[in-house]
């Protein structure tokens, strides 16, 4: 990516590296090449939708919706199997996915037509789709013996495994669709005259219109893609849990916005790097997955994880004033 | 200027939607609204208790009450069909409300839906018992009738608390069942859906101070239970953090019924039937795991005959006929209540094996 790392994203290494020291003194079990693979299993949905977010984030806009619409892309699609028989992993994903990007395909519809802030739209559309699913095509949840077996499979796939202490461990298959998600968003937004348009609608509309692009069709295709990834992480999530349930993932949305924002994406549009969006995903999924391990009770659970990530903005926004100052600009 | 009307319109469509959304589906069955005159001289069991009887009979049809239940998932789906079966059994006029979220707030927004409605009862499976007090306050002071299930410790603040059985019992059960499959030794690790749901606690606390007593070689892993969310997900994310943490680890039991989130974390680090599972379990969810072996056993009781039972306490109660010590609940498990101050205990655990997991479909 860029050739000198950027202080941001330094800034989020040394906490992340400084945090697993603190964590490996107090217990040495943490410094396994398991917790790095359970890490990346836990972490896979949330980075699949944080790519999205990304991209509509960087355009300026913000998408609220994407964990309603990844409930209603998996739901039915894995309803649909469930009824008919189909065992077939490639359907589960294209059937999700289509409907993701239809689902995206109205939010940006709304956003565009009514010119309401899409704050407000997508937090509309996140309970109209959610509504739409428990109403009229089912509320009920499925255990893990009626769902299609390829989907468990999936689940518990991994690449390789290693022998640990008292079993093994592997590195999971959903790392590949987390791969995927990351090279799009790279290839959309680094090579892509689109990728140029939605930086430049999310610095400013009016000038990026002049310029030549049709803020519209970008819209369109932001939360169209941001759709189509909450579908493929709907189907990633249903097979990690090997369960269907009607009313999971619709309220996590707002830690996947604060991972993105963590990882120095600006909440105003025309600033974000994916790799930065990855380490505020692990930051926040580091904190969630070791209380245990540092031996801290479950109440401590929200003071804990709320408190460092209060730090770790806090770090990160005053290393940018600092950068900000050293260019002259004054923000504040 | 037509656009911007057309986005009024439809941003506060949008707004309704929001509210409409967590509230209500109250279907008003007009058979409910023909009060016979005639029914208020011929039952004269009405005026020997306390409760709001007005002045309606003994007639079930005369009687809207309204079961409040955690969340939607396929344990409330069953208690659902319980209730169901109570409405075609004796024609109450009985509902129920599903909240989006598994939080207090969302089931203090329904209940003064309800209060505001005037029902005659509302029976409500509390997420967090002490911060549905003041609504249940608020409800009695209307005089509609509040029973709970699964929150004895606020008993004193409602008519009735029904519970399936004796909690401190139900968690020796746990403890008795935990320490079986793991041959009396060895590190074990509780979970509850979170530290507030006052049932999963009773359960915890009693197990684990029946394995302290009984069980000198077993050893819990930590002072406080660890949280799953109610969250297949949680389930699974926490037991893979304590098999990293305490590898020598042997057994788990979960008092939420979750319990396949641990057997799915085991199984992917090849420890399926290795590392012993006691959860609590609805037999949709957990065949599998039973099955497969990575569940030792599963405990239950069921969801459908405690939602009846509470319901129709409820309308016993609003109805005037009263419930007391060995009162017919008209539920399996339920014929006989023991009433110690206001919680009505039944007598209903299930468990659940391998081999009889096929008998249970719900």
């Amino acid at each position: 990516m860029t050739k000198k790392i950027d202080p941001f994203q330094r800034m989020l290494l040394i906490i992340i590296v400084v945090y697993s020291v603190f964590v490996t003194i107090k217990n040495p079990g943490f410094f396994q090449i398991q917790t790095v693979f359970d890490i990346i299993k836990t972490s896979s949905t949330t980075m699949i939708v944080a790519m999205g977010l990304l991209v509509v984030m960087i355009s300026g806009g913000i998408d609220v919706s994407f964990m309603a619409i990844a409930l209603f892309g998996s739901y039915t699609s894995l309803y649909i199997m469930i009824q008919t028989g189909i065992n077939n992993l490639a359907f589960a994903f294209v059937v999700s996915m289509a409907i993701g990007i239809v689902l995206g395909l109205i939010n940006a519809v709304l956003i565009s037509w009514l010119k309401l802030p899409p704050f407000i739209i997508t937090l509309g559309t996140q309970n109209l789709f959610h509504g739409i699913m428990t109403t009229f095509i089912s509320d009920k949840s499925f255990g893990s013996g009626v769902l299609p077996e390829c989907l468990h499979k999936f689940g518990q796939g991994t690449l390789f495994k290693v022998a640990t202490a008292n079993g093994s461990t592997g590195l999971t298959v959903s790392l590949i669709p987390v791969l995927i998600a990351g090279l799009a968003t790279y290839f959309i937004l680094r090579k892509t005259m689109i990728g140029r348009g939605i930086v430049a609608i999310g610095n400013d509309e009016e000038s990026a219109r002049r310029a030549g692009f049709n803020p519209f069709k970008i819209r369109l295709f932001v939360y169209a893609y941001s759709g189509a990834l909450a579908g493929m992480m709907g189907i990633v999530y249903a097979a990690q849990v090997n369960a269907l349930y009607p009313n999971k993932m619709v309220g996590d949305e707002l830690m996947v916005v604060a991972a993105v924002v963590i990882g120095g994406t600006k909440i105003t549009g025309g600033q974000g790097k994916i790799f930065g969006a990855v380490l505020g995903v692990l930051i926040t999924y580091l904190l969630n997955s070791t209380l245990i391990m540092i031996g801290l009770s479950s109440s401590w659970n929200n003071l804990f994880v709320g408190a460092i990530l209060v730090i770790a903005v806090a770090i990160t926004s005053y290393q940018e004033r600092v950068k900000n100052r050293k260019h002259l600009i004054f923000t504040e | 200027m037509k656009k911007k009307f057309l986005s009024v319109v439809l941003s506060v469509a949008m707004a309704a939607t929001l509210l409409v959304g967590c509230g209500s589906t109250s279907d008003n069955s007009s058979s409910d609204t023909q009060t016979p005159a005639a029914e208020e001289s011929t039952d004269a069991a009405a005026d020997s208790t306390d409760a709001a009887a007005d002045n309606k009979g003994a007639d079930p049809a005369d009687y809207k009450v309204v079961m409040v239940v955690k969340q939607s998932d396929s344990w409330f789906d069953d208690m659902a069909t319980g209730i169901e079966q109570l409405k075609k059994d004796t024609g109450l006029n009985v509902s129920v409300q599903v909240p989006e979220t598994g939080d207090a707030a969302s089931q203090i927004s329904i209940m003064e839906d309800l209060i505001a409605q005037d029902v005659d009862a509302i029976c409500v499976v509390p997420n967090d018992p002490n911060a549905l007090v003041p609504t249940i306050e608020k409800a009695r002071e209307a005089g509609i009738v509040v029973v709970t299930h699964e929150a004895p410790g606020i008993a004193d603040s409602v008519d009735l608390d029904v519970e399936a059985f004796v909690n401190e019992t139900f968690g020796e059960l746990f403890a008795e069942k935990l320490a079986t499959a793991m041959g009396g030794k060895g590190k074990y690790a509780g979970f509850v859906g979170g530290l507030t749901m006052e049932t999963h606690m009773a359960w915890y606390d009693a197990a684990v101070s029946y394995l302290k007593a009984n069980y000198p070689d077993m050893e819990n892993v930590a002072e406080e239970p660890y949280e799953d969310g109610n969250s297949v997900e949680g389930a699974h994310d926490k037991a893979l953090e304590v098999l990293k943490a305490y590898p020598d680890i042997a057994g788990f039991f979960d008092c939420s019924a979750q319990g396949g989130g641990i057997c799915e974390a085991l199984q992917e680090n090849d420890l399926g039937g290795t590392v012993k599972v006691v959860s609590l379990a609805l037999p949709s969810m957990s065949a599998t795991y039973l099955k497969d072996g990575s569940m030792a056993n599963g405990l239950c009781w069921r969801p459908a005959d405690a939602g009846y039972a509470a319901c129709y306490a409820a309308y016993l109660i609003a109805s005037g006929q009263g419930v007391s010590d060995g009162t017919d609940l008209k539920a399996t498990g339920y014929e006989s209540i023991s009433l110690d101050g206001n919680v009505g205990y039944g007598n209903a655990p299930l468990e659940f094996t391998a081999d009889n997991i096929d008998d249970y479909n719900f």
